[in-house]
């Protein structure tokens, strides 16, 4: 029988995920004390949803350790021993859609676009319009570790164009638009999509492995912005199209 | 709830699968020292990851999301700006300080520059910038100011920053500000938004309410710009 390391350090995950939630029960339990006084089965269905909530976060970051994580740093180490290494870019492209597609904490996102805006702004059109930001974004991480451009310029760029954007976009499409740069950069993009990174430039060579795989990160944050600003000015000339229409 | 689970598991088996048949083909194909064992791991581990990921959002649904909804619409009950102004800051700072994502980059940042950037430090610094953030999202709601204003205001001061800060600082601020916003961070603060704008009347949940998660990824860019200010 081969030894499989699926349990090993989950104590730690445990541990970790507890002290995360913890400070927010007792936030809770004291709002609940002073001034909520909600009822008491209403509570424990609460802490029902705690307990599932702390269940889940355990198996999803072990798992991402023992399967994600190590996967994220082969592919990456292969992809830099390539000779034809352009072949990153379409490659990375791939990676952060699927990731980002794959990504709970978008998910929630979408489903409460959806929701409050009572199926006004499909929650399936963030999905995808956030999964093609981050796509071009690990395009863009690459590129910087294969020609080594700088990442400043390219920053304040980009915040320049966000601020131009918004301008012109529908302003119900501002606050997703931002809330979705914070959303795109979840567990799943954090751990594997830099995992991949620092295995490309660790085997490209030359390159500060962690510096660039933070700026990729940097990049996630800022494309779903554009994206979905984009998206919002699309939906803005819609509108007024139907007002001329009626 | 059961149902919810069954619903939720289909639904991001149809997310996850894509990308674990990617990998699985890729490694299969073309990483040479691939053994079986790494694969039944792999395969185990995606499996936790799913179900994980199912278990989670029906826990949020019905535990995080509600708790979020209840504080958030007894905030501006209370009458009391001060109070609200209290309450919204330690939302944002509490749930930030036990944001997971957040001490995983913490944790990185402190191996890599080599003990000069201290953990907690950083996790106070970035907590910090949310509580605040979040308190002046509240704010902003209360109050009707727009988020246009608000997002050009705080971006046009990261610029600002951009030129005086150490450039050492500049990818950790960003990823800083966007690893704030994690799991917990998400729902929590989404429907602290949401209460408090259903409870206000003649706001709009859909313009209104969101908009709190990216006013809150500006706080940690700015605090740990200032952080390397203040170092060099």
């Amino acid at each position: 029988m081969i030894y499989l390391p699926i349990a090993d350090n989950i104590d730690h995950v445990i541990v970790d995920v507890i002290q995360a939630l913890s400070p927010l029960v007792l936030f809770f339990l004291i709002m609940q004390v002073l001034s909520l006084k909600l009822p008491k089965n209403y509570v424990i269905n609460l802490f029902k949803g705690l307990l599932i909530t702390l269940i889940g976060m355990v198996l999803f970051f072990q798992g991402i350790k023992i399967a994600f994580l190590p996967a994220g740093q082969r592919i990456g180490e292969f992809c830099g021993s390539i000779e034809a290494t352009w072949i990153l870019i379409p490659f990375g492209f791939l990676l952060g859609f699927l990731t980002t597609y794959a990504e709970p904490a978008v998910r929630v996102l979408c489903y409460q676009v959806e929701t409050s805006s009572n199926g006004y702004i499909k929650g399936s059109l963030i999905l995808y319009a956030l999964s093609f930001g981050v796509a071009i974004s690990v395009s863009l991480g690459m590129i910087r570790i294969l020609y080594g451009f700088p990442f400043l310029p390219i920053i304040i760029c980009g915040y320049l164009l966000v601020l131009i954007l918004l301008r012109m976009t529908d302003s119900d499409f501002i606050g997703i638009a931002f809330d979705s740069g914070g959303v795109a950069t979840g567990p799943m993009a954090v751990t594997f999509l830099m995992a991949f990174a620092v295995g490309v430039a660790d085997s490209i060579g030359g390159r500060d492995p962690f510096l660039d795989g933070f700026g990729m990160i940097s990049f996630i944050a800022l494309t779903p912005i554009l994206m979905l600003l984009i998206v919002g000015i699309i939906f803005k000339r819609k509108k007024k199209e139907m007002y001329h229409d009626s | 709830m059961l149902s919810d689970f069954k619903s939720q598991l289909r639904e991001i088996s149809q997310a996850i699968v894509p990308i674990i048949l990617v990998i699985l083909i890729i490694h299969t194909f073309f990483i040479p020292d691939f053994s079986i064992s790494n694969a039944v791991l792999f395969i185990i581990g995606s499996i936790m990851v799913i179900v994980g990921i199912a278990l989670f959002l029906v826990g949020v649904n019905i535990g995080l999301i509600p708790i979020g909804n209840a504080i958030g619409s007894d905030i501006p009950r209370s009458g009391s700006i001060p109070l609200i102004i209290m309450t919204a800051f330690l939302f944002g700072f509490l749930a930030t300080v036990a944001e997971p994502d957040v001490r995983v980059l913490s944790d990185m940042i402190q191996t890599i520059s080599e003990n000069s950037i201290e953990r907690l430090h950083l996790i106070m610094v970035i907590s910090v910038g949310v509580g605040f953030f979040v308190a002046v999202a509240i704010l902003r709601i209360i109050y009707n100011v727009s988020l246009a204003y608000l997002y050009t205001g705080g971006y046009l001061l990261v610029l600002m920053f951009l030129f005086v800060a150490p450039p050492d600082y500049v990818p950790i601020a960003f990823d800083a500000g966007g690893v704030t916003t994690g799991p917990i961070t998400v729902p929590f603060i989404l429907s602290l938004g949401i209460g408090v704008t259903s409870i206000l009347g003649g706001r709009s949940a859909i313009s209104d309410g969101f908009g709190l998660i990216g006013l809150a990824s500006i706080g940690p860019i700015l605090g740990v710009l200032l952080m390397g200010i203040v170092a060099s």
